[in-house]
């Protein structure tokens, strides 16, 4: 049984993480329409910022993390302002096609840098013996780790909910005609909904660096993992980006947990989102939160 | 109609018949058969290397499979991201018949054009299950449908014992009627080989273009909701779009087993699925030489970034990763570039040379 708690936990912590990583990718489809192909490269360019400044420039991770964010909040509005802003009112598919040509981009240039091949780790600044209650253990790095992610979430909903700008982006993302006729600047939203995305994207990326190690490909997969976290989730909600990162964190942990090795399965953790997305896709395409808005053709 | 129509100043069909011609004037069929001249009878003349045989014999290969691409992001509008794995299915269906019955099998060996036709038919099923959401949902969702599918696809293989693991599965040498295909010839068989089925293709599918199976493909991707008013059902064209498309890639995931005579995981990656589109791109999306240009494109920028990365990397020693980053970032690059500026391709360039010639000196 505590075997099951076990993955219950870990389940969590990588699904808080998920969550995280899909918060940025809904926040961008949301405003904009535009589904964001590039975002596990961003995700990757803000964890190896924080690397960089922790371990290169001597800054201690709780100053280098939210200066990482900052810097990536930045980069993030620039690829919009370069890149995507001109393609406004083009077709989708070639906005979505820009996106992809962005994915290939960064990654050739974080393969310019060291990170792109070799494995780092980041400095260990917590207690390392893990905490735990009745079999179930929890890693420090883990535990700090979800404060952090549901921190954000927390900080983002109430974002939303009561600024100026999170209410200025919501009537956007609602309707951009009217938006703009209350004197909202459009553009500006999607920039700022990209920079936000990229602030969020830097945190996850910081988190499981911490965790797990800065390894490219991993990141680069938790870029790819979002998918089928924002489609169970629905493409448009942030509530179920948050809910369906941690279903979808379960469902992976106890994939591997009691499915691998059995039937001569392996590494099933890294394909059941996969086949959950298709079958998605094809009974409940909007979703578990998202708006009931596809048009049948 | 005028008698030349390259110098006419406006076309002047009177039937839709005329304006779906293969070739509108005898000039045009006669450079046709000349290029399929020169493509066949080159090799009597020029003495190659292999290496660069095999460039070549690439290029077609990668055509075929951007037709295939060229059919379902182009023509009907649905973007694929795992176009690599569809290649992948045709590559692996050889593949399995040579683990099963052993590289060396009469059907591998012998029975080639059959197995070709074998995992294009596979390629096409496994397209049309790909495209089953498309039933009910639009290019957004398919993306990602595609995109999984690619996932699912690199995981069964680099899972299974079956597949080897990802790593190299071989496949025999072939038979044609003079015996078996030697080393040496190797490279040229194929050349000619994959040329035909080409030829055979495109011409198959410029015809589909024309008849109404190939139009309610473009119309489809132009405004579903009129197409389904005019009584095609746009569900079912788009999960037929998916078929085509996965037919092609699976021809030439056969040709490219039976080309490097061995299948591995590493051709088939997302990164080799974005090389389709960005070659799909180049270009010209939605237009028939695009697809020959596009790969063209493509390769030959993949072998100049190959040769710049190999320089910079002899004369500076600290990067030693260059040509992992230049691939990547130069393909990138090219996609968003051509996207932005020249969204129609390099098959555009043609139709703006073409016209200025045709208004020349009174343009305007």
């Amino acid at each position: 049984m505590s075997y099951f708690f076990q993955l219950v936990v870990s389940g969590i912590v990588v699904g808080s993480i998920y969550a995280l990583s899909g918060l940025g990718f809904v926040l961008i489809y949301k405003s904009s329409r535009v589904l964001n192909i590039a975002h596990g490269q961003i995700i990757a360019a803000g964890a190896f910022i924080t690397y960089a400044l922790t371990v290169w420039v001597h800054i201690p991770v709780y100053i280098s993390l939210p200066i990482s964010m900052v810097i990536t909040f930045f980069l993030a509005m620039s690829v919009e302002r370069v890149f995507l802003r001109r393609l406004i009112g083009e077709p989708i598919i070639s906005v979505i096609m820009v996106t992809i040509g962005l994915m290939s981009i960064i990654d050739g240039l974080i393969y310019l840098t060291p990170f792109g091949t070799e494995n780092f780790s980041f400095p260990p600044f917590l207690p390392k013996a893990p905490i735990a209650f009745g079999g179930v253990s929890i890693s420090w790095t883990q535990l700090v780790g979800v404060i952090i992610t549901f921190t954000m979430i927390g900080g983002f909903s109430w974002f939303f909910k009561k600024s100026t700008v999170g209410i200025s982006m919501r009537a956007v993302s609602d309707d951009q005609m009217a938006a703009m006729s209350i004197g909202i600047s459009v553009p500006r939203v999607f920039g700022l909904a990209w920079a936000t995305a990229g602030l969020s994207a830097a945190a996850a990326g910081s988190i499981i660096g911490n965790i797990t190690g800065l390894n490219f490909d991993t990141l680069h997969a938790f870029g790819i993992i979002v998918f089928p976290v924002v489609i169970l989730g629905g493409l448009d909600s942030i509530l179920g980006a948050v809910v369906a990162g941690i279903i979808m964190g379960l469902i992976q942990q106890f994939a591997s947990g009691y499915l691998d090795g059995n039937w001569g399965l392996n590494g099933t953790g890294e394909v059941m989102p996969y086949i959950i997305l298709l079958v998605i896709l094809l009974f409940k395409p909007h979703g578990l939160f998202g708006i009931h808005e596809i048009e049948r053709v | 109609m005028s008698s030349n129509r390259w110098l006419a100043t406006g076309n002047y069909f009177t039937s839709y018949k005329e304006e779906q011609r293969i070739f509108f004037t005898s000039l045009d069929k006669t450079a046709m058969c000349l290029l399929l001249l020169c493509l066949f009878a080159w090799p009597f003349f020029f003495d190659l290397d292999n290496k660069y045989m095999l460039v070549i014999d690439n290029i077609l290969v990668a055509v075929i499979a951007v037709i295939g691409l060229n059919l379902v992001t182009g023509f009907a509008g649905l973007i694929s991201i795992g176009h690599a794995a569809f290649v992948g299915i045709g590559a692996y269906t050889v593949a399995s018949f040579a683990r099963v019955l052993g590289d060396n099998h009469v059907l591998v060996t012998h029975a080639w054009p059959l197995m070709i036709l074998l995992a294009g038919c596979s390629g096409a099923i496994f397209g049309a299950i790909v495209g089953l959401p498309a039933l009910r949902l639009k290019h957004l969702y398919l993306a990602i449908a595609t995109l999984s599918f690619q996932m699912i696809f690199q995981w069964t293989i680099n899972f299974m014992n079956f597949f080897n693991q990802g790593q190299t599965i071989s496949v025999g040498r072939v038979y044609w009627l003079t015996g078996e295909v030697s080393r040496s010839k190797h490279y040229m068989f194929w050349y000619y080989a994959i040329l035909v089925i080409l030829v055979i293709l495109g011409f198959a599918v410029r015809n589909l273009l024309r008849t109404r199976y190939g139009r309610c493909l473009v119309a489809v991707r132009d405004n579903d909701r009129a197409a389904d008013a005019m009584g095609m059902h746009p569900g079912f064209t788009k999960v037929y779009a998916f078929g085509l498309a996965g037919f092609l890639a699976g021809v030439a995931g056969a040709l490219h087993a039976y080309l490097y005579r061995g299948v591995g995981i590493e051709s088939f990656t997302l990164q080799q699925s974005i090389n389709y589109l960005a070659m799909a791109i180049v270009g010209g999306l939605g237009t028939l030489p695009g697809s020959f240009l596009g790969p063209l494109a493509i390769k030959v920028l993949d072998l100049q970034v190959g040769n710049v990365s190999e320089w910079v990397g002899a004369h500076l020693t600290f990067t030693t990763n260059l040509a992992t980053a230049l691939r990547p970032l130069s393909f990138g690059l090219v996609i968003v570039l051509f996207l932005m500026f020249e969204p129609r391709g390099i098959a555009n360039w043609w139709r703006i040379l073409r016209s200025y010639v045709k208004l020349w000196p009174f343009r305007y």
